[in-house]
């Protein structure tokens, strides 16, 4: 090849190189314009600012929200409540899902009921939950493993079905005790099952949080949403909700965006 | 001297729910250390679960298998196994599925790690350690699960069908790899395969069955010089022979079957007239 055909060659990669950067950045469009139309619409009066105030305001009231110590605790405490929630109904969907996934008759006799509670919509439930538990803490933990615990149940439950019997005929024939079978070939075979359903019921329960706040009478962001907008500082339901999207969004990347990198390394 | 291994009458039925399935009629045979026997047998003859019996993965109906004398009723660590899926753990590098048998025999981790690099190196995958499952070919994954079965230093390797999901130029390589490894480390093998140069290839003795319930048809020895051509006639030979002797009963099957359908259709008509 003559130098000239390298550089064109070296070019073409260049654009290519280009363009796959450029085309990285096109998202930035809509959400920039978005800010931009939402600014406008609020500073021009079309929407008057006391039922959506403008963006810039928001983004002021956000800082101001984290110099508010109430606020970060109320954040703290919703995060805590559904942590709670969630890892509750792990510890009980996890050894439940794995019965079931591995024995058929226990999968028979256990899922169909399972699936008939499920069936139920979830926040039908609240007011009983809040009834039994009073309002509070303890309502909105149960609230939040009721909500977590089928994503988990049947996103586990699929992944111990899928396990290949030659996976137990390798840890029989090499001893494998029923201890270690469960650590060593159950659970790592079933975890990305178990991420994927964590994430759902994550996704799923920070959705309703308001709701379940709301009816729980927890003091977390939810109600702080709820009583900024019966206030009339609209700004601080605002900066509530976006710092509520923000929350939702840096736990899916931080935790399970990694927690799948990592898995897809070696899944096939 | 008593065959390292025995196969004493070993029938295996499973049962339905109306009337017990037989799938393996009274079996015995005996292996010596060191040799090479494959198991051949039309498809569904119960050759696998003979394996699965040897292995300790399935109990057998009646009969015993004796190992050294003495009677095998649960896996042995001096028994290990090559699956015709690999069956690899995906979540672990290569070298880790190499050490798992040595990590459920409690080895401390550097021995572990010793060894199981040294088997790594007798299949010729040294270079791949830390590589995962899914970045290997099937003729590699199957190379993971030799060296995986030769890590506990076992007197027995059963082989389930272990050429059979890799594509045939390297499944030939791969066999006469374990024809080397067979020869250097003189343990004993045991082959399932429906493939049947396969067989002649590797075998000191061919253990044929017959069609489901599986019973010996016959043993025969081959006494080809490694490494063993498959274009001299007497290889085509004993090819022809064992050919010839489950084509005889792949037919006679098939007229059984031919027969049971004609009265099926016979008892449907009388209960028409009726």
């Amino acid at each position: 090849m003559n130098i000239r055909g390298l550089s064109t060659l070296l070019d073409r990669r260049k654009t290519q190189k280009a363009s796959v950067k450029f085309g990285s950045m096109l998202w930035l469009i809509p959400v920039v314009s978005f800010m931009i139309v939402w600014e406008l619409v609020a500073r021009t009066g079309i929407v008057p600012t006391g039922r959506v105030p403008a963006f810039t305001t928001v983004l002021a009231t956000m800082y101001k929200c984290l110099m508010i110590p109430d606020f970060s605790l109320r954040v703290f405490r919703s995060f805590l409540n559904l942590s709670i929630g969630i890892l509750s109904a792990l510890f009980l969907a996890l050894p439940l899902s794995l019965v079931a996934g591995l024995r058929s008759r226990i999968d028979l006799t256990l899922t169909p009921i399972i699936m008939l509670i499920g069936a139920l919509p979830d926040l039908a439930l609240l007011p009983l939950v809040v009834m039994w538990f009073g309002p509070g803490n303890a309502a909105a933990v149960m609230m939040a493993a009721i909500c977590a615990f089928f994503p988990i149940y049947f996103t586990v439950r699929e992944g111990a079905k899928g396990i290949p019997r030659d996976y137990f005929h390798v840890a029989t024939v090499f001893k494998a005790g029923r201890f270690s079978t469960t650590s060593k070939v159950i659970l790592p075979s079933v975890f990305p099952n178990m991420v994927t359903g964590l994430r759902l019921s994550f996704d799923f329960v920070w959705e309703i949080i308001l709701a379940i706040e709301i009816i729980a009478s927890v003091t977390g962001i939810g109600t702080f949403i709820e009583s900024s907008v019966s206030a009339g500082t609209v700004e601080y339901a605002f900066a509530g909700i976006l710092f509520v999207g923000l929350i939702a969004l840096s736990v899916d990347r931080l935790l399970f965006r990694t927690l799948e990198s990592r898995i897809a390394r070696w899944r096939e | 001297m008593s065959s390292q291994m025995e196969i004493l009458d070993v029938s295996k039925a499973y049962s339905d729910s109306k009337k017990a399935l037989p799938a393996l009629q009274s079996i015995t045979f005996g292996v010596d250390r060191g040799e090479f026997v494959c198991i051949v047998g039309p498809s569904g003859c119960g050759k696998s679960t003979l394996l699965k019996i040897v292995a300790g993965l399935e109990r057998p109906t009646s009969g015993q298998v004796r190992f050294e004398g003495k009677p095998l009723t649960s896996p042995h660590e001096k028994i290990s196994m090559v699956f015709q899926s690999f069956a690899l753990f995906p979540w672990r590098t290569i070298l880790g599925n190499v050490e798992y048998g040595l990590e459920m025999q409690g080895w401390p981790r550097d021995k572990r790690r010793g060894i199981a690099l040294e088997c790594l190196e007798m299949v010729g995958l040294s270079e791949c350690e830390n590589m995962y499952p899914k970045q290997l070919s099937g003729g590699m994954k199957q190379r993971v699960g030799i060296a995986r079965a030769l890590a506990v230093d076992p007197e027995i390797i059963l082989m389930d069908e272990a050429f059979s999901a890799i594509d045939e130029f390297t499944a030939e390589t791969l066999r006469e790899e374990v024809a080397e490894i067979h020869r250097e480390t003189n343990k004993t093998f045991l082959l399932v395969t429906h493939n049947l140069p396969e067989a002649i290839e590797l075998a000191d003795r061919i253990v044929v069955l017959s069609a489901r319930p599986g019973k010996i048809k016959n043993i025969l020895d081959v006494e080809l010089e490694r490494p063993r051509d498959k274009a001299r006639s007497d290889f085509v030979q004993i090819h022809k022979d064992i050919f010839h002797l489950l084509k005889e009963e792949l037919e006679s099957s098939i007229v059984k079957h031919k027969i049971s359908c004609i009265h099926e259709f016979q008892k449907l008509h009388d209960m028409e007239t009726k």
